[in-house]
């Protein structure tokens, strides 16, 4: 019996030996240099310093709120699309077509396809000479700089991981369900709301979470949409490790919108778990 | 289960054996940047280093920040010999003491530098630039054209929401507000004028990095604003339509210097590096490949290549405002936040 286990120990050293150098121990440091001073003392004055400034709630605010609109968004578009790319494509080629458009722009750097949206966003861009052709506007709209800007940049980038999830959960539903209830009278769009979507909530709320959570930390798209004119938190984190120097302070906002975050995405999960079908 | 066991041993002995020979070599770790100024630095001083003395560089590339973050963490053990830093970091690396002072005997080409590229405090020379850039106006020359005389053209009417000045962010971010202080006689130590100001700008963006800044002015985005003379005239090299100025009230810059790492493995050689960056071959060499204003006295370039330099066509040392980065270190934190608070929120 002790053979296994050496296998178990010998395999499971290499993931959790990665999972200590590269995960716990970085975070270790940045959680240690979050609650010590330049003397190595402990201090709660970082914390004290974010927690009792107004201006950072108010950034909060901000950061939080354009990550909820993300994800409300990111699910308008993305089941839809999961449910196009599941339910009524009836040709497999066409259906792997598809699915290959949305995970290839995963490949591209973020920052690459940010610099594609202030292209296209900008006042002589695409966008707007569009919509100034379609005589919609008269001047350029103005994108870049506004939280509309970097909401359609975070959607357009975390859509997929969105119709991914949920197009998995829509694809391991048994249509007998569906079929079950339909013969008890029952119409489709009543199906849809009581049999479907409760099934497909568990795959929602994963992919919903996992783009609150992109979202709420994304640095690069906020940061070259905002055009430096909206501040989200991840910007004021960069600041301080990068041009500041101050890495105690910059620990200190790193863990407080980590601790945040969880909070959040605990709630939300257990709101999911909650509406689970027993 | 043995299968399993000759499998790791296996690994592991092919993985030690691929690590071995790389340390069992002599080579110099030299940390400087990524892209293009990573290649030149290369091309004028690493490969002729490597030539002269047949031992090969590694390099190190990272920003100047980054490389600052892997010196105080190797402090008692270091692996990188020679860095690369920007001014302003360069000074955080001598307070940080993971310098070695920088000698006449062991470089000899420091006679050749110009004065102010040798930087000294009490423990001697701490560091010494290889080149200058600067951040000046940078127009689109097809909706600007003649070249805007003052900075303060910034806030014509005409250029509102298309206008760019860097961000906090960047590196030159708080620097250059030190330098609308100084040309705006604000008095000493107090910035709410240069706030004020900043406030009334209407800008397209405030930008974080180098790249952000070229593509506004290529997407025509931003018409006119700041802007690096190496990306300047890097854009302009592409074709675009962009000028780029050294006003009548003069550009802010600053400069890459090379720093002798303390208890560098490799001393000697080291020390052969630097001298090697100080030569008016290397020098001239960064001027052509990034628009690096030389640091080395007597280097001559072409006269396409003088056009793109910092100080502009006619200039000197003379006319950059280098900053004392102590008190701009001093005051860095205050600055960001006050941006933050006033100016990057709506």
């Amino acid at each position: 019996m002790t053979a296994p286990r050496t296998t178990l120990a010998l395999l499971l050293f290499a993931p959790l030996a990665f999972f200590a150098a590269f995960f716990v121990a970085p975070m270790v440091v940045v959680a240690l240099s979050s609650i010590t001073a330049d003397d190595g003392a402990l201090t709660a004055a970082h914390y004290a310093r974010i927690l009792l400034d107004q201006y950072h709630w108010d950034v909060l605010w901000v950061t939080f709120r354009i990550a909820l609109l993300t994800t409300l968004i990111c699910m308008l578009v993305g089941f839809p699309l999961a449910w196009y790319l599941v339910r009524i494509v009836r040709w497999r080629a066409w259906r792997r077509a598809c699915v290959i458009l949305i995970i290839v722009p995963l490949f591209t750097s973020n920052i690459v396809r940010s610099f594609g949206w202030m292209v296209l966003l900008g006042r002589t861009g695409l966008v707007n000479q569009g919509l100034m052709g379609l005589g919609l506007t008269e001047r350029p709209i103005r994108f870049l700089g506004t939280e509309t800007g970097i909401l359609i940049g975070l959607v357009y980038i975390l859509v997929p991981f969105v119709v991914l999830t949920v197009g998995n959960a829509l694809a391991k539903i048994d249509t007998a369900y569906e079929e079950a209830s339909a013969d008890l009278g029952v119409g489709p769009a009543r199906t849809f709301w009581f049999v479907t979507l409760p099934l497909t909530l568990p795959g929602a709320v994963s992919g919903a979470i996992m783009v609150f959570a992109l979202a709420v930390s994304a640095y690069v798209t906020p940061a070259l949409l905002s055009g430096g004119q909206i501040t989200v938190f991840s910007m004021l984190i960069f600041q301080q490790y990068s041009s500041v120097f101050d890495f105690h302070y910059g620990a200190a906002l790193s863990i407080t919108l980590l601790v945040l975050t969880l909070v959040l995405v605990t709630v939300a999960g257990r709101i999911g778990e909650g509406r689970k079908p027993a | 289960m043995a299968r399993i066991h000759g499998l790791v041993t296996a690994s592991a002995l092919a993985l030690g054996a691929a690590i071995a020979p790389a340390s069992a070599q002599e080579a110099l770790h030299v940390a400087w940047y990524g892209g293009n100024w990573g290649d030149a630095f290369k091309a004028c001083v690493a490969d002729p280093f490597t030539k002269a003395t047949g031992v090969t560089v590694v390099p190190e590339v990272g920003t100047s920040t980054v490389t600052l973050a892997k010196l105080q963490q190797q402090k008692d053990a270091p692996t990188i010999d020679v860095a690369w830093m920007d001014g302003g970091v360069s000074e955080l690396a001598d307070a940080a003491g993971v310098l070695e002072p920088i000698t006449q005997a062991g470089v000899p080409n420091l006679a050749n530098t110009v004065p102010q590229a040798v930087y000294k405090d009490d423990g001697g020379i701490y560091a010494v630039g290889t080149g200058y850039y600067s951040l000046g106006l940078t127009y689109n020359t097809q909706e600007i054209k003649e070249p805007p005389a003052s900075w303060n053209d910034l806030w014509k009417p005409e250029y509102a929401d298309a206008v760019t000045i860097p961000s906090p962010a960047n590196s030159s971010g708080v620097p250059f507000l030190f330098f609308l202080h100084k040309i705006w006689n604000a008095p000493a130590g107090d910035f709410a004028p240069v706030f004020a100001k900043i406030k009334e700008l209407k800008p397209a963006l405030f930008f974080d990095s180098s790249g952000a800044a070229s593509n506004a002015y290529q997407s025509g985005e931003a018409v006119i604003g700041a802007h690096f003379n190496v990306g300047a005239f890097d854009l302009i090299a592409k074709g675009l339509p962009i000028g780029f100025t050294v006003p009548k009230e003069g550009v802010w810059a600053t400069d890459a210097r090379l720093h002798l790492v303390k208890n560098a493995p490799r001393k000697e050689l080291a020390q052969k590096f630097i001298d090697t960056a100080l030569t008016p071959e290397a020098s001239g060499c960064l001027a052509e490949k990034l628009f690096l204003g030389p640091s080395v006295k007597g280097v001559t370039v072409s006269a396409e290549t003088a056009r793109k330099l910092p100080w502009g066509e006619k200039g000197s040392v003379e006319n950059l405002y280098l900053l004392n980065w102590a008190e701009v270190n001093a005051k860095r934190a205050e600055l960001v936040d006050t941006w933050n608070r006033e100016i990057a929120r709506k």
